[in-house]
């Protein structure tokens, strides 16, 4: 069962589209890493699906049932969240916050102890917020979230200015959650932040999903780059002449967006045409790699 | 899974845990020291005063009457800038929002708060300057009637003013605005009396010269009465506005 479906998920603002038609399918009890750079639509879709801003179109489904303004408040009882900067009113202890939290939720003490163990806050709820660091503003805001317990939790940018110490610890929290069958959605403008707690990938461009599915789908589905290793790279382009997009780089010829019928083929005309070649394989790509070639291009 | 849902009582809760190291308790402490000691020093500054014979209520009620609206509008726009630019400062109104808690009941569960205070001030005041007239010397029957009636128009006019910074900070991140317009409607309150009474209705401050219980015509102590219908008309009007204004808030989409 996906925990959160969308359906032609749309927002306008005037005739500004922010994002248009997603189609998300979030599996129950994953790490959804929702990708995208900066301005590509990823906090205004996190906040159509916690009901905070209205979509121009389509619907938001969320464990089951429908989430709008009606069903709203019931729903977020079991939605944590994280949207844009951490939140924590700086004049109060990270214990007075937690003690609103809990308040306004009507949760037991027992229900904030464990959040708080969760994200390793302990030693420090009796200093004001505004003295903390922003990696303990982080933790403190999703120990709010995670107060409630939730089944689905929404993290929009949760590694934003953390050192590499404080990525990876959000990161096995991640994990430590899916593992208890949370689910998390987490946004990234980094793929590298999220990469390795990821089970799923979404990657939205300019409000448009590219790509959803495994990392393995996403290798598979992005092809990399042919390098074809000759001793007259040259001659080899004008065998070719314009049947494919080739260039010379350094003593190969490259050849971008070619599947495996193609390079059948043009291997083929290079052998027959008696060119000397050598080598032939495809470029070796990271999940970086793959990410920003999607993200620049706006394709597969 | 999550816990019980709470009503609006447990949001107002909520923003009085919120006061905390806020100072409010200061400001109000500063409003009640300041409406006290301009009633105390117009009163012994008096001339009817200084004459036994003459010597009534009326002369600190003048004081009184003079003093609220030199020291609220000012003071009620940094009790509710303070109650509201903490939500701006610390993403609560987003925090709020996804735990079901939008900001027109937001702004409500404060201006519930701040009237509290508003309340307290109001009764300390009054009894402040009560008890110091029978000190100084003020032997003539209370005029009980009269009292209440300025005390509780002048605390309607308090709370619509309260009610309008309340909306105008949750609006305006920008608190220097709020409090500018505070320092605008001092001067509206403490001119307003110089004005054709029409003209007083215009603005909310204007209704403090309205709600006077005395005043001095020249050198003439004057006792008046405080325009109740007016301000009654003024605080259903605003009740009415405010909770328009909040449930549009309500409705809003965070951007």
């Amino acid at each position: 069962m996906d925990t959160v479906t969308t359906t032609g998920l749309t927002k306008s603002y005037g005739r500004q589209v922010v994002v248009q038609g997603l189609d998300l399918r979030v599996p129950e009890g994953c790490v959804y890493g929702f990708l995208g750079p900066n301005g590509s639509g990823k906090s205004t879709t996190m906040k159509m699906l916690l009901s905070l801003v209205r979509p121009t179109a389509g619907e938001v489904l969320v464990l089951g049932e429908p989430m709008n303004r009606s069903t709203r408040r019931r729903q977020l009882a079991r939605i944590g969240s994280l949207i844009e900067s951490p939140p924590g009113y700086g004049h109060l202890t990270g214990g007075e916050n937690l003690r609103l939290v809990q308040r306004s939720l009507g949760l037991d003490e027992a229900q904030v102890d464990r959040a708080v163990r969760s994200v390793r806050l302990e030693e420090q709820l009796d200093k004001k917020v505004a003295h903390y660091s922003l990696g303990m503003k982080q933790r403190l805001g999703i120990a709010m979230a995670l107060a409630r317990e939730p089944r689905l939790l929404v993290l929009d940018e949760p590694t934003n200015g953390l050192d590499p110490a404080g990525i990876e610890e959000i990161r096995e929290l991640l994990r430590r959650l899916a593992g208890r069958g949370v689910t998390v959605m987490v946004s990234s403008h980094l793929l590298g932040e999220v990469d390795k707690a990821a089970d799923v990938f979404g990657i939205l461009s300019a409000g448009r999903l590219l790509f959803q599915g495994s990392r393995e789908q996403l290798f598979a589905a992005a092809v990399p780059d042919l390098l074809i290793d000759t001793s007259d790279p040259h001659r080899a382009r004008a065998v070719l002449d314009d049947r494919v997009a080739a260039r010379v780089d350094g003593g190969s010829l490259r050849i971008p967006g070619i599947d495996d019928q193609g390079t059948a083929r043009v291997v083929a005309d290079l052998v027959g045409a008696g060119a000397p070649v050598y080598g032939v394989r495809r470029e070796e790509q990271s999940l970086e790699d793959v990410f920003m070639d999607l993200t620049r291009g706006g394709r597969l | 899974m999550s816990g019980r849902r709470v009503g609006t009582g447990g949001v107002v809760r909520n923003e009085v845990a919120k006061l905390r190291h806020l100072r409010v308790g200061l400001v109000a402490g500063l409003m009640v020291l300041g409406m006290v000691a301009l009633t105390l020093l117009s009163t012994l500054t008096s001339a009817v005063f200084a004459d036994p014979a003459r010597r009534s209520w009326d002369v600190p009620l003048a004081g009184l009457s003079l003093a609220v609206p030199l020291v609220c509008p000012l003071l009620l726009a940094l009790v509710a800038s303070r109650m509201v630019d903490v939500e701006h400062q610390g993403g609560g109104w987003l925090l709020n929002a996804t735990s079901g808690t939008t900001p027109g009941v937001l702004c409500r569960a404060k201006l519930v708060t701040g009237a509290g205070v508003v309340v307290v001030v109001t009764a300390v005041t009054h009894l402040s300057v009560w008890a110091l007239g029978r000190l100084a010397g003020i032997d003539a029957p209370v005029p009980v009637g009269l009292w209440l009636g300025f005390a509780a128009a002048g605390l309607a006019v308090n709370l619509v003013v309260l009610a309008l910074h309340v909306v105008l900070s949750a609006t305006v991140d920008n608190q220097l605005v709020a409090l500018g317009t505070g320092l605008l409607g001092t001067v509206v309150a403490v001119f307003g009396s110089g004005f054709p009474a029409w003209s007083a209705h215009l603005t909310p401050w204007g209704y403090y010269s309205l709600v006077a219980a005395a005043g001095y015509e020249g050198q003439d102590l004057v006792r008046t009465s405080p325009s109740c219908f007016s301000v009654l008309v003024l605080t259903v009007t605003a009740a009415a506005l405010f909770g328009l204004v909040t449930s549009r808030f309500d409705r809003q989409e965070t951007r």
